[in-house]
């Protein structure tokens, strides 16, 4: 079986004669089976980019990406229509989404509608019904009222009520949680989890956020300033990070443990934003310039992302781009 | 020791037409000098009104309804600062109030450079161009900022250097309260990781005491000394944080702890509801709709803020001893 999704060699440039590399030859893939893959990086990592370059938003500068083995810039408009109903986009802003003027349940009609999905109105309502209660919503208390009157905990979800309907293969969430409150986003990720494991939905979760990547596990890919610098099997990474910059962001996570708080002081990164920018090009390793253990090799070349070697052992799993595991 | 700001029955609301939206409702607080005093709650809960209040910055349509606030200053003199006019006020802030709202680091003016928006202030409060110079440049130090970034325009500097330039402007004069709101929600967590470690060296270098309101528990669980939880415009508990993580006493404090995404494979489940606004605040206990322990008494009569053991406070029916007996 092929993979779901397939990025190579992605770059986007934007800009004319200052250009900013956004993204810069990211490649990765998420296979048939369902699973959850996250992005993490800092805003400026070049991961909502991405996310709109696969949701067909954006054309990148080089590269391609894949949907079930076939590329979805050059593809028929049958295909685009199939790509449509599988792969689904949930966004950050749970207040922008909606037209205010429409009654809540327009944004499930309008999908039964135009996908063909129910034959009869009883069963559109009760496709309606299924979807929400698989969102822990109750028809009731959300069908007859009006975006305003609901809570962004319950937006977010009434969008993931939508893309329950489509049934999609692949869910494209880009910060969905970054906006509503503490209380509502276990649910939410539980949520996702569920679409995973009983419906085979695999989900692309973009996130500032390494504790919400934590607690979804599956796969994370970190990227710095457009590069992945470290990917693999989420607990594997986030237990012990391999790269420097890995390593500084999972320590700088705020743990909700007052007992294990944070060291005094922060070794890594002196003063980051200093000369920020593409300063010395782009021929070296972008976090060389922050990196407590860099040595000369790390501003001669870009390190390639591969198999790390730790103690001479090949770390199964993951892949770092750093020239400490060389 | 005596508290160094005693709140005591504050409340403020939204001015309507006819009557008052009570947004905050009769709040009692101390805050101890030299502490980080952790204010969290989900949005909508009044966090961030509690804090103008406090600095006397509401404006219309917010008003302030009643209580007292007695601020103790350690040259012996104390203040009501509800009872203060504008220009007793404008003494106080910033020399021993101050007070950084929700988003300001992106209010710094563009066309202005730092050293020009740090100074004025400084110049307003009586100090020469030379002295408010180098204090604005020992405040750029204590926030690990050069000095000559005083000489840069605000677009030339990140998101975090113009946070922690609105940091140093704050503290400059050295102030005995800062009440910070949302300090670091818009930043990357390693910038945010620098900048608490920083506030708490301000606590520590100029004993400074410091209210933190935010949403995230986490940056609570690392700098708070103690916490408060504010549930629909109330204080529902408080406590040392250690106490308040790790055995907390309000079913809204234990949902809210219990809703914290932490392990993968170990899940937990959300609070189930919503909270109401102040428009429909519920009668009783303002938790009590959501509640999973809720019984009668909590639909009819408010809970009082109580002190439960050593260093903790709970409002709520269930550790109220006259109430418990009843049931």
């Amino acid at each position: 079986m092929s993979d779901l999704l397939v990025v190579e060699n992605l770059r986007q440039i934007f800009g004319g004669r200052n250009q900013t590399v956004a993204v810069d030859d990211v490649s990765f893939r998420i296979p048939a089976e369902p699973t959850i893959v996250s992005l993490v990086g800092e805003s400026g990592s070049g991961k909502s980019t991405i996310a709109r370059i696969i949701l067909g938003l954006l054309q990148p500068t080089a590269g391609r990406v894949l949907y079930d083995g076939a590329d979805i810039a050059t593809s028929g408009r049958k295909w685009n229509r199939k790509f449509r109903g599988e792969v689904q986009a949930v966004f950050q802003d749970p207040y922008s989404v909606y037209n205010p003027v429409y009654k809540a349940e327009r944004v499930l009609k309008l999908v039964i509608r135009k996908f063909g999905l129910a034959k009869s109105k009883a069963e559109a309502q009760a496709m309606m019904e299924e979807a929400l209660r698989a969102v822990d919503l109750r028809p009731e208390e959300v069908l007859d009222r009006h975006p305003h009157q609901l809570s962004g905990g319950q937006r977010q979800r009434l969008m993931l009520a939508r893309v329950y309907l489509m049934r999609p293969r692949l869910i494209v969430a880009d910060e969905p949680v970054s906006m509503i409150d503490a209380g509502m986003r276990a649910s939410f990720l539980n949520i996702l989890q569920d679409f995973r494991d009983s419906h085979g939905i695999s989900t692309l979760f973009i996130t500032h956020d390494l504790s919400t990547a934590m607690y979804l596990g599956g796969e994370i890919i970190v990227l710095y300033q457009g590069r992945i610098m470290e990917q693999g099997a989420t607990q594997t990474v986030m237990n012990a990070p391999l790269h420097p910059y890995a390593q500084l962001l999972i320590s700088s996570i705020p743990t909700p443990d007052p007992r294990r708080r944070w060291d005094e002081d922060l070794s890594a990164a002196p003063l980051a934003e200093i000369g920020y920018g593409a300063r010395a090009g782009r021929d070296r390793c972008l976090f060389a310039d922050r990196c407590p253990q860099v040595m000369d090799m790390c501003w001669g070349a870009r390190p390639r992302l591969r198999r790390p070697k730790v103690d001479a052992v090949e770390s199964a799993q993951r892949d770092v781009a750093c020239y400490l595991y060389e | 020791m005596p508290a160094l700001l005693e709140i005591r029955g504050l409340s403020a609301g939204l001015q309507g037409r006819r009557s008052v939206t009570q947004v905050v409702s009769n709040v009692d607080l101390d805050v101890q000098p030299g502490e980080i005093l952790g204010v969290v709650g989900e949005s909508g809960c009044g966090k961030s009104t509690l804090a103008t209040a406090i600095m006397r910055l509401l404006v219309p349509p917010q008003v302030l309804q009643s209580g007292s606030m007695t601020l103790r200053l350690n040259e012996g003199s104390s203040y009501d600062l509800i009872k203060l006019s504008e220009s007793e006020l404008r003494e106080l802030r910033w020399r021993h109030l101050s007070y950084i709202p929700q988003g300001s680091m992106n209010s710094l003016n563009p066309v202005l450079r730092v050293e020009r928006q740090m100074t004025d202030t400084l110049i307003q409060h009586g100090l020469s161009d030379k002295e408010a110079r180098s204090r604005s440049a020992a405040a750029l130090e204590l926030v690990n900022l050069e000095p000559k970034i005083l000489y840069s325009y605000p677009h030339e500097l990140s998101g975090g250097m113009r946070q922690r330039v609105i940091i140093a402007a704050a503290v400059s004069m050295h102030p005995t309260l800062i009440v910070a709101d949302e300090l670091t929600t818009a930043l990357d967590v390693v910038t945010q990781r620098q900048i608490l470690q920083e506030l708490i060296g301000i606590r520590d270098e100029l004993g400074a005491t410091i209210i933190l309101i935010t949403h995230d528990m986490g940056v609570v669980a690392q700098i708070a000394d103690r916490v408060a939880v504010m549930y629909a415009g109330k204080i529902a508990e408080l406590g040392t944080v250690n106490g308040i993580f790790e055995t907390p006493l309000h079913p809204y404090s234990q949902g809210l702890i219990g809703s914290i995404p932490r392990e993968s494979g170990q899940r937990v489940e959300g609070l189930p509801g919503e909270a109401p606004s102040p428009w429909n605040y519920p009668t009783g206990c303002r938790f009590h709709p959501r509640c999973p322990k809720v019984f009668d008494h909590c639909r009819a009569q408010t809970p009082a803020l109580q002190a439960q053991e050593s260093d903790r406070w709970a409002a709520c029916h269930l550790y109220d001893t006259e109430v418990a007996a009843d049931v």
